[in-house]
């Protein structure tokens, strides 16, 4: 029997048993999808986006498929920090994989205060800053569409918390590459290539938008090719670690991304469609990896066949 | 979880009865609950297709879903043969729950919203004082009412166009007869969300329990893409239908 194929990394201060992390706001805090697979056997876990106060969100609808994809506004629906902390947080210390904690705020005060509060607090092993949510009003995109307060965002987050810090940019930018050098030169430890891409549909025989919040964040298959281009220019233009994200749905897709120059990989959408299918990305991964003979180098304790494949695509 | 196609056939125009046998029993399914049916092994269409679950067996060892064909899903579950194979995941949500013997209840259903109806009358030991009030555009759709005569249940029908028993919308029907003086104790329904709500009001105004099974784009169906919420009646805040739903009393929801 060949060994297998050792995917652990650390990627922006983050311990990862592999590459693959279910993303933000299609994941819960995690707990939800225990009745389907053993949880800790992912690389880590990217909570719904939370805010110091609960949020409501957008009334419905609030999706819409689309061809390969599907439409989203949900409004950042959470339960604010307190009830995360006190309910959900203690009964994911039971279960062994990083927790990322996505937050965000209406203003930079806010985003200071989350982030304050989610370093004093244990269990948490990293910070996801959004600033790319379509679906908000404040905060969200509207910092993350600005260079300015981009830059300012992320310096104040910085100076209160030592815990690995990501920030999430929105594709919703003229060059992502810009936004990747703000992040890098104000000390993110890394960031996580592409929130949902902005779009809408309407209902020829209503002649009204299908969603209450007629414009949602389209995410799935439909957008990989967007999120691959967009990995490669924050690769070419910054050091820091990226989490590839955007419509992630085979093993080959993971390996695309990490060729872009993902050094670990967030699967969204497709949980929804097959909840365990970030178990079944692993086995597939790993058999995917020795297949193309990426796993020569690799080993027990030695540089990782997929961490040979970060960026690779860049080499000329 | 792989289930096979072991019946499939038309019931009226868009309108079929899809019967699957999982590879292993789901256990005990509740009369409104639903099952997340996959249309394709591709990327498109993406999301699986909530179908509220009709009939069953006692083990969840098979179980079947009248289905209307509204688009690109439902146009390919309409077209699986008998052998075919779909991914299937469910039962999720909070069913109705059973009334006791002898209770007064009256059941509208409009639409495929006699599903779970199918599963309770199965189900239901004493039918006697049980009205259905079935719904529908002409006497075509009024899917499923010699299933529910044959099983001892009281039928009473409406058609828009006149074709069979009252002459308008089901939820005219339900006022005619409570105006002449008959009452129930608990109302279920399941269909189109304008009859749900209508049939809501009328229960509220009289004082009459009342629980709906609500419809929603889901993506998920097991609480994890907040897709499907509906408002928490007198409250800013939103709750899943696939959660805590898709059955509610009335008084907690915004239809």
């Amino acid at each position: 029997m060949s060994k297998d194929i050792n995917l652990s990394n650390t990627v922006a201060g983050i311990e990862l048993k592999n590459p693959v992390l279910a993303a933000s706001g299609t994941f819960g805090y995690g707990l939800l999808y225990e009745k389907f697979f053993d949880v800790s056997l992912l690389g880590g876990f990217v909570t719904k986006g939370l805010s110091l106060k609960p949020k409501a969100g957008n009334p419905a609808p609030r999706i819409c498929e689309t061809p390969s994809g599907m439409l989203n506004a949900i409004g950042l629906q959470n339960i604010g920090f307190d009830k995360f902390a006190g309910q959900k947080l203690p009964k994911l210390a039971k279960i062994d994989t990083s927790v990322i904690v996505n937050f965000f705020g209406d203003t930079i005060d806010e985003y200071v205060a989350m982030a304050e509060r989610l370093d004093d607090t244990a269990g948490v092993h990293g910070l996801e800053m959004n600033i790319s949510c379509p679906n908000v009003e404040k905060g969200g995109a509207a910092f993350g569409k600005d260079l300015k307060t981009t830059e300012k965002v992320v310096s104040a987050c910085r100076d209160v918390t030592s815990k690995p810090l990501i920030v999430k940019l929105t594709p919703d930018v003229a060059d992502i590459a810009e936004f990747a050098r703000v992040c890098q030169a104000r000390g993110a430890d890394g960031i996580s290539v592409i929130n949902t891409v902005p779009g809408m549909a309407i209902d020829i025989r209503s002649r009204k938008p299908v969603l209450a919040n007629i414009t949602g964040g389209l995410s799935g298959p439909a957008i990989k090719p967007i999120a691959v281009r967009m990995v490669w220019q924050c690769y070419e233009a910054v050091n820091i670690p990226i989490f590839g994200i955007g419509g992630i749905s085979s093993a080959e897709d993971i390996v695309e991304f990490a060729l872009a120059g993902a050094s670990a990989v967030q699967i969204g959408t497709m949980n929804f469609i097959d909840p365990s299918i970030c178990v079944k990305l692993i086995d597939d991964l790993k058999v995917l990896l020795k297949e193309l003979g990426a796993d020569a180098t690799g080993g027990a304790g030695g540089a990782g066949g997929y961490r040979e494949l970060i960026g690779a695509a860049h080499k000329k | 979880m792989n289930c096979t196609v072991r019946e499939i056939k038309i019931l009226a125009e868009g309108f079929y009865y899809l019967s699957l046998e999982p590879d292993k029993p789901v256990g005990v399914i509740t009369p409104g609950q639903f099952m997340m049916l996959q249309v394709s092994a591709s990327t498109d269409p993406l999301l699986r297709r909530p179908m509220s679950v009709a009939d069953f067996e006692p083990d969840g060892s098979r179980f079947g879903f009248v289905i209307q064909v509204t688009g690109r899903g439902t146009r390919l579950l309409a077209s699986l043969a008998p052998g075919g194979i779909v991914d299937v995941l469910g039962p999720f949500g909070a069913g109705f729950t059973m009334p006791g013997n002898g209770s007064r209840l009256w059941i509208v259903a409009g639409g495929t919203g006699v599903a779970p109806f199918i599963g309770m009358a199965h189900q239901l030991k004493e039918l006697d004082n049980i009205i259905l009030f079935l719904g529908a555009r002409s006497n075509r759709f009024l899917l499923y009412k010699d299933f529910f005569l044959k099983a001892g249940v009281k039928v009473m029908t409406a058609t828009e166009d006149g074709s069979e028993g009252y002459r308008g919308v089901v939820t005219g029907l339900i006022k005619s007869k409570l105006e002449n003086g008959a009452q129930p104790e608990t109302m279920f329904t399941c269909g189109p969300s304008p009859m749900m709500k209508a049939v809501a009001e009328i229960a509220v105004d009289r004082g009459i329990s009342c629980y709906a099974s609500l419809e929603s784009q889901m993506a998920c169906g097991f609480g994890a893409c907040l897709g499907c919420v509906t408002k928490i009646a007198g409250e800013k805040r939103y709750t899943t239908v696939c959660g805590k739903g898709p059955v509610f009393d009335v008084t907690e929801v915004t239809i």
